[in-house]
């Protein structure tokens, strides 16, 4: 029985997960090329973000800030803050995008972004994102959303080898590319928005950019509604999907909560023969299914006496604990950062919105934890294993090229749940 | 009367080097042209490490969410360990219309009735700050509800830097918590150790030694600091600033207010070290102290000597270029020359005056100073066929194009390189980057095209 339980009584945040909306938004710029994201706020909510992408992604991140001072806070609207950033942005470098967003402080003063960027004649997409309203997973969609309404052309064409893919924040850049080749190995052209796969996928470049690196083009994202289908992954992408339909009504749109686990990947697979005239799935898929298969039953053993706690954002948490689920992990507590309609679908003993605080008061109910670098503390302390995944993983390289998706990426995934669960088993009992 | 500190004053601190030739304080950062933390961070970095302390962040998500948990400043304090967890408000909409100082004040109360600390920190953001939540009353009210200290800090991000922000963190404990409390006893050799925040352990580097010289650290701003030590700090004999301009204001202040004279200083390499012990013994000015502390110099030196013996074989003739802000411009200099390398070269772009004079004393009159490191280094590389580049990450392609060893100094590092022993870890660092193959290797053409 699923209760889904919100910690609204509670006035604070004790060991938090949630994450900002313009943290969200820096990321979906960053799925951009060329891009300079433009941090409307003080330098320090940069400055954070940046370091904080930085250690995960172990990349350099391209990010400025406005700057706004208590001076500027009182006597600027914006204008002044704004345009002055563009301008000495584009002292050093020329960008093929500025992506514009707020934080809370000119939210709160109440600057009108709108009207400052219909006065700047640079290619520039603008969104309003405070940090006290929503999280990392709404402000990357409200940024995705904001790059197709104001980029991408209107048409009443249709190609229908075109796919437009939408990924949710929690997708790593390899997963983001997996499901891209997943579905171009149905004979498709994928396009994915934003795309990290070719930008913070940790690759040697030439030299150090200062700008976005990889990442779909800004003429692809204006050319995006042509495209036969949509496709959205996670329950946050779907009103993006929405808003590139009404660019074109002829676009039909496939929705996914998730692509994690043998039953959801089955179900994409289902839905894209349909789409093509494939009567099989190519080869490889189909080896990488039986992969799957036997990778539930080797790790059933170990998942099926193991409770756990998973934490994420809401996208992400329905898909980890689906992909447990399936291999008859019991997952007795599953936290998300935040609300989200999402939530009641998710199959553990106990779903709430909550920070890690609430996890510690429930530590007798699991024994491991799938959940972000901040989740290292809670399992020390109270002797769990852990599985690190999620924004942000500060203490492990290579967080850009796990792949927990589709068949392949769920046989991994299970693998290393399973092997954790056991060695963790076996500690406790040598201890 | 608001707690509410003069900022303008603080940024023209008269302890200054640079303030005596600059007319105006360079605060105001540069729209699209900024980089580095905002005066919140400051006050985080300063005061954060009092791990018996609570620090709640009243504010969004922002803030706190992504900055909790980041920075490794150890502790001894055997309750829970308070500087790695995160308090935030969270305020939401409806407390940006409304004021969020109701849920300020619930928060406090669930603080207070879970965790039990020995004081509550409490951080004004620039949200809060702008809708004007009066977080002196709220800690005012709460200190004489809780009887326990409520420090409000008012050190919202749009204020300015970091720097600032350390400052404002000074400022705050001097208003509420230093000469609030007396020490159950006091020694001729009391100090504070200020600015010392003990990341990785840096300050237990050099503690064993005080003590051996019966020198005490009465309080410290903050490593391993004690919010009941830090109030009782006004009967220290001396006040001691480890590697941290920032907190200049405060010792100042206190000289004005307690007549507690201040020596600042670095415990980075040898020389720093047997230098910051010493003028300590020599401040404090007891012969007998210098005597013994002269002794004890000779001894953990020579110990030193012995054990770098081996590393020093390695690193004949080796040249390193150092691309670092700060103290660390001339600190880490000074350590790597303990090693025997040689610096050819280090960058003095975000240095002070201060930094700068230290920073020519140490690489000699060819020692190159680049103001823009960026463009300078690969040219200093070639020209001096040096073999390390110490820097941040994002210099780590040049080393890579030039195919030499490169340290990332900025990253939160994980072991100490402060004190004595510190410099083994450094000097390991070194060794490993020097022989490590991935440098050449890496950046190794592709065969296939000409």
């Amino acid at each position: 029985m699923v209760t889904l339980k919100t910690a609204a009584s509670k006035p604070l945040q004790v060991n938090p997960l949630k994450l900002s909306q313009p943290m969200g938004a820096t990321l979906a710029f960053l799925g951009v090329d060329g891009c300079m994201p433009l941090m409307h706020g003080g330098q320090g909510c940069a400055s954070f973000t940046k370091v904080y992408l930085t250690r995960h992604f172990s990349e350099p991140i391209a990010l400025q800030t406005t700057a706004v001072t208590d001076v500027t806070a009182i006597l600027d609207g914006g204008d002044y803050s704004i345009v002055e950033s563009i301008k000495n942005i584009r002292k050093k470098v020329l960008p093929e995008l500025i992506g514009l967003y707020t934080t809370g402080l000119p939210e709160t003063k109440g600057d009108d972004i709108c009207g400052v960027a219909s006065q700047i004649d640079c290619p520039l997409v603008y969104v309003n994102t405070a940090d006290y309203e929503g999280g990392l997973e709404s402000g990357w969609a409200l940024t995705c959303k904001a790059l197709i309404q104001q980029l991408t052309a209107e048409t009443d064409q249709i190609d229908d080898n075109k796919v437009v893919l939408l990924p949710h924040v929690s997708m790593q850049p390899i997963e983001v590319e997996k499901v891209k080749d997943f579905i171009a190995a149905f004979g498709f052209q994928v396009l994915a928005l934003p795309d990290l796969a070719t930008s913070l996928d940790g690759h040697l470049g030439e030299k150090q950019a200062a700008l976005s690196h990889g990442g779909i083009t800004v003429e692809e994202i204006a050319g995006l509604a042509d495209a036969g289908l949509v496709i959205s992954v996670g329950h946050s992408m779907q009103a993006s999907a929405e808003v590139l339909q009404q660019k074109n009504s002829f676009i039909r749109h496939l929705h996914f909560p998730h692509l994690s686990g043998l039953v959801a990947t089955d179900s994409l697979v289902e839905q894209l023969l349909t789409e093509t005239r494939f009567r099989h799935p190519p080869a490889v898929v189909e080896r990488w299914r039986k992969r799957l298969q036997d990778a539930m039953l080797d790790s059933h053993f170990s998942m099926g006496q193991t409770r756990f706690l998973v934490v994420g954002e809401p996208d992400h948490l329905v898909g980890l604990c689906e992909s447990l689920y399936e291999a008859g992990g019991r997952v007795s507590v599953a936290i998300a950062t935040v609300n989200s309609p999402q939530l009641e679908e998710i199959k553990a003993e106990q779903v709430l919105v909550g920070d890690l605080e609430d996890a510690e008061q429930m530590a007798d109910q699991y024994d491991l934890i799938v959940g972000n670098f901040h989740c290292e503390a809670l399992a020390h302390r109270h002797h769990k294993g852990l599985v690190t995944r999620g924004f942000p993983n500060w203490e492990q390289v290579g967080n850009q090229l796990k792949n927990d998706l589709l068949y392949e990426g769920g046989a991994y995934f299970l693998f290393e749940c399973a092997n954790v669960a056991s060695a963790h088993r076996e500690q406790l009992e040598a201890s | 009367m608001s707690s509410k500190p003069n900022v303008k004053e603080l940024l023209i601190e008269s302890s200054c080097e640079h303030n005596s030739k600059k007319r105006t304080p360079c605060n105001a950062p540069t729209p699209g042209a900024t980089s580095g933390g905002c005066a919140f961070e400051g006050a985080q970095i300063s005061l954060f490490p009092y791990a018996d302390a609570v620090h709640l962040v009243h504010g969004s998500m922002t803030c706190l969410g992504s900055s909790w948990e980041t920075r490794t400043t150890k502790t001894s304090w055997q309750g829970r360990d308070f500087t790695q967890m995160g308090f935030a408000t969270d305020i939401s909409v409806n407390d940006v219309i409304f004021s969020g100082e109701k849920k300020l004040t619930g928060a406090i109360a669930y603080i207070v009735e879970l965790y039990a600390p020995e004081a509550v920190f409490v951080y004004s953001t620039c949200v809060t700050a702008l809708i004007g939540d009066d977080i002196d009353q709220v800690c005012a009210q709460s200190a004489e509800k809780y009887g326990i200290p409520f420090v409000p800090v008012h050190a919202p991000g749009f204020v300015g830097s970091k720097n600032l922000g350390s400052r404002l963190g000074g400022e705050a404990v001097f208003r509420h918590l230093i000469g609030t409390k007396e020490p159950d006893k006091v020694t001729p050799f009391d100090i504070n150790l200020i600015g010392e925040y003990n990341v990785t352990g840096d300050m237990w580097q050099y503690s064993h030694l005080l003590d051996e010289l019966g020198i005490r650290v009465l309080s410290s701003l903050s490593g391993d600091g004690r919010v009941a030590a830090i109030r009782t700090a006004h009967r220290a004999k001396l006040n001691v600033i480890v590697c941290a301009k920032s907190l200049v204001s405060l010792t100042r202040k206190m000289e004005e207010k307690y007549q507690i004279p201040w020596i600042s200083l670095s415990f980075y390499g040898k020389r720093d070290t047997s230098d910051g012990l010493r003028s300590i013994a020599t401040a404090l000015g007891d012969p007998d102290l210098i005597e013994r502390t002269n002794q004890l110099i000779a001894r953990e030196e020579e110990q030193l000597e012995q054990q770098l013996q081996p590393y020093r074989v390695l690193f004949a003739g080796k040249k390193a270029v150092l691309n670092t802000g700060g103290n660390k411009s001339w600190s880490i200099a000074a350590a790597l020359q303990d090693l025997g390398l040689e610096v050819v070269g280090t960058s003095v772009r975000k240095a002070t005056e201060d930094d700068r004079t230290k920073a020519r004393k140490y690489l000699g009159e060819n020692g190159v100073l680049m103001m823009n490191p960026g463009a300078e280094q690969a040219k200093l590389i070639d020209d001096t066929e040096a073999h390390l580049l110490l820097a941040g990450g994002r210099s780590l392609y040049t080393a890579i194009k030039k195919g030499i060893a490169f340290i990332d100094v900025n990253q939160e590092k994980k072991k100490s390189y402060g004190g004595y022993q510190g410099l083994l870890n450094l000097a390991e660092d070194v060794k490993n980057a020097l022989e490590n193959p991935v440098f050449s290797l890496v950046g190794r053409k592709t065969p296939w095209s000409h």
